[in-house]
């Protein structure tokens, strides 16, 4: 029996399932359209977007989003932007590549920096290029470079670290000294002793008794005498070579003991160096007052770039990224890019219409213009761009990722902008700009870094945050800052990722670091004198008993020289005064 | 609820007018179904396939039920064979490279790693599983397959409103 191969009635349900499935777009494309959009930007933003209404006409072939709001992923109750409408004219054919590939887009009333009542920050979603962007801008942002002493100044209070008397170079002199004093004690002993100088002079005086009974015909008596005064007289030329060696090795001793007067001051400055002052030099009150603003700024815009680069990498090579969550393992998507075909994302261009300080002078509104934002730089072969002109605003951003090195700067100019406030780290004084200028620009070349903060706020007010008291350096940096009314600052950032560099100056530099100065010297100079204590303390403790040493060792060597002299001269006294009475006078062959 | 609608699956088509390869072939396209992930556009083509040729439906409801657990246990094989092809075999990046870019192509998200990687194992399986089955129904319906039949719980099982749905898809015989 023939089996039939098609189910023939089978068709009409397939049918109807498809135009089911139909139907079902109809019903649901815009709820699964917003859930796209919302969690592939959470995902590429590593923030919270969130889109009211969303709505997809294959028809028309545009997309229209209403209330577009992206969270910001530093600042939970922050908005990165928001945007009133979005209106995208897509390219359809591309979709059935799955490629989205937007000709135009407009969008409309766009707003950034705007505050929320909900957290708009996401927990981790486990690894990806965002979480790895986030981490590394937050380990960038956490090299010691970056760091700034904030609760020196905060407290206001000098911090002296241990004295370890090992590491005085006095300490050490004065055992070396000793030492050395030891040895050569211990020489010159060995040195008199190897003269025999008693000895000599015990022959000698024994020599003129037998004289005393001799006659001047004893020639030969008379000859052993003379011998005998020359034998003195060698010994006493010995005891003066000794005598010049025992002067040279007292005065490398004394000189040692003046070396330990120089390691001494060098100990002073070791230990003032164990003081930890403030930071009073005016260059590094700009660091302490906005050196955490400014890095929070670079940090933001190194993250936004580090991001660009994740999603628009240069290159054609297949591309991982991880796969979509689903109860099944998400696995990983890997897209493959060829050359002279469209992009897995492209937006051609978009007119952008966004306002500025919405303030008591009222929003202002400005037109920008972005152009060739693609997930693959090289299919489209042109550097992303970002311009908007206007009299007191000026944005340019150039992001070529077309070939490695991927280039980016970024640079924005604002002027008469209601600034945002900033908090003095560790003290409880927020500045209040209030209108002013600023700019902001950032490159990244490969990984050479640099960036340049500038702020001109001509009507600052300084606040104080009467709930926290500050200790005495708030007080102090209050009335200081609470008398000036203008700011001018400048953060420049350099060096590479690794290895940034940064200087942060202001104003306010000189003013505050002169009034540090006059309150903190005080204290420093108490606490130097602390210091000296100690050293001193610790290095008489060697010293003196060093110097003891010495001086005794040299009393001891200068007497039993002078001694030994003594005796020699007496026993030639005596040869000599036998011979004068044998020869009387007579000096004989 | 799922262990019922199993049961009902597997008696259905142990029982059901079609023969032992009719069953086998359901089962087997079954087993796509459940061995990749759901919600992919080739999954979409097999279900075509399912209805369109004259292969046991239920068989298929029971392949698929059968193959599910199956599937997410071995989603760590998947991944790895996925990456295998999809990365770690040059030769074949140009023939992935060309798919990403025909049109409908992409939609089955042919590119993630545990999707191709469960769908080349479900295809290098669809044989044995084809020829496993079909002895196996084949065995059944020789030894006990009558007496089960036969049985007064079987008769209030096949009464139920899903036989009557699987009736407009049992296969012509």
């Amino acid at each position: 029996m023939k089996i039939a191969i098609f189910r023939w009635r089978a068709v009409v349900p397939l049918v109807l399932f498809l135009a089911l499935i139909v139907a079902a777009w109809l019903v649901f494309a815009d709820r699964v359209g917003r859930l796209a959009v919302e969690r592939s930007g959470t995902a590429v933003l590593g923030a919270r977007v969130n889109v009211r209404a969303f709505h997809i006409s294959l028809l028309r072939g545009n997309v229209t989003i209403a209330g577009f709001v992206a969270a910001s992923p530093f600042d939970s109750l922050e908005n990165l932007l928001e945007a009133d409408e979005l209106v995208a004219d897509l390219d359809l054919l591309p979709l059935l590549e799955k490629k989205v590939v937007i000709d135009r887009l407009a969008a409309n009333g766009l707003r950034f920096g705007t505050s929320r009542t909900t957290s708009g920050f996401v927990p981790s979603s486990g690894p990806g290029p965002t979480s790895q962007v986030m981490a590394n801008a937050r380990s960038w942002a956490a090299q010691p470079a970056l760091q700034v002493p904030v609760l020196q100044l905060a407290t206001g209070k000098l911090s002296v670290d241990s004295l370890d008397p090992r590491r005085l170079q006095t300490v050490q002199a004065a055992e070396s000294l000793a030492a050395r004093a030891d040895s050569s004690s211990q020489a010159w002993a060995d040195g008199l002793g190897s003269l025999d100088v008693q000895g000599t002079a015990d022959t000698a005086t024994a020599f003129a008794r037998r004289l005393q009974g001799a006659k001047p015909t004893d020639l030969g008596l008379i000859n052993d005498a003379r011998k005998m005064v020359d034998r003195v007289k060698q010994t006493r030329d010995r005891l003066t070579t000794l005598e010049r060696g025992v002067r040279a090795g007292v005065g490398t001793l004394e000189g040692g003991l003046a070396a330990l007067n120089a390691a001494r001051q060098r100990d002073y400055t070791f230990a003032q160096s164990l003081v930890k002052l403030p930071p009073i030099d005016a260059g590094a009150i700009g660091w302490v007052l906005f050196g955490p603003a400014a890095v929070h700024r670079f940090q933001r815009a190194l993250y936004y770039t580090e991001l660009a680069r994740a999603y628009m990498p240069p290159g054609l090579l297949p591309r991982e990224q991880p796969g979509p969550k689903r109860t099944r393992r998400s696995g990983t998507r890997v897209e493959f890019p060829r050359e002279r075909r469209l992009p897995g994302f492209l937006l051609r261009d978009a007119e952008l219409s966004f306002q500025l300080s919405a303030d008591s002078a009222g929003p202002r509104r400005y037109a920008g213009r972005l152009r060739g934002l693609t997930s693959a730089p090289a299919l489209y072969g042109r550097p992303t761009t970002l311009e908007a002109r206007a009299p007191s605003v000026a944005i340019e951003a150039q992001f070529d990722h077309v070939r490695e090195p991927p280039r980016d700067i970024a640079g924005g100019r604002v002027r008469d902008v209601a600034l945002p406030a900033i908090r003095l780290p560790g003290l409880p004084i927020r500045l209040a700009p209030g209108r002013g200028d600023v700019s902001l620009g950032f490159a990244l070349y490969g990984d050479s870094i640099r960036g340049r903060w500038h702020v001109t706020a001509p009507t600052a007010t300084w606040q104080r945050d009467s709930t926290t008291a500050g200790g005495q350096a708030a007080d102090l940096v209050w009335r200081v800052l609470s008398g000036i009314g203008q700011l001018e600052l400048t953060a420049e950032l350099g060096g590479t990722i690794d290895h940034p560099t940064l200087h942060v100056r202001s104003n306010l530099d000189q003013a505050v670091s002169d009034q540090l100065r006059a309150v903190v010297g005080e204290e420093v100079a108490a606490a130097e004198a602390r210091v000296r204590a100690m050293v001193d303390r610790f290095a008489d403790a060697q010293v003196a008993p060093v110097r003891a040493q010495v001086a005794r060792v040299t009393a001891e060597v200068t007497d039993r020289l002078q001694h030994q002299r003594q005796v020699l001269d007496a026993a030639q006294q005596q040869v000599e005064q036998q011979l004068r009475r044998l020869t009387r006078g007579i000096r004989l062959p | 609820m799922m262990l019922l609608k199993l049961v009902q699956d597997l008696f259905k088509a142990l029982h059901s007018e079609g023969t032992p390869g009719q069953v086998a072939a359901g089962i087997a396209l079954g087993s796509i179904l459940g061995l990749t992930p759901l919600f992919n556009l080739h999954n979409l083509a097999i279900a075509a396939l399912i209805l369109l040729f004259n292969v046991s439906v239920p068989g298929a409801m029971l392949g698929w039920a059968m193959f599910v657990p199956l599937g997410f246990a071995l989603d760590a094989l998947f991944e790895a064979l996925g990456r295998q092809v999809l990365l770690e075999t040059p030769a074949l990046v140009p023939l992935w490279t060309s798919l990403a870019n025909i049109p409908v192509v992409p939609l089955t998200n042919f590119n993630n790693t545990v999707v191709l990687g469960s769908l080349v194992f479900s295809l290098l399986a669809f044989l044995p599983i084809w020829f496993g089955s079909r002895w196996a129904v084949r065995r059944y319906r020789e030894t006990i397959g009558a007496r089960v039949q036969q049985s007064a719980w079987y008769r209030a099982l096949t009464a139920s409103r899903l036989y009557g749905v699987y009736r407009l898809f049992r296969p012509d015989t």
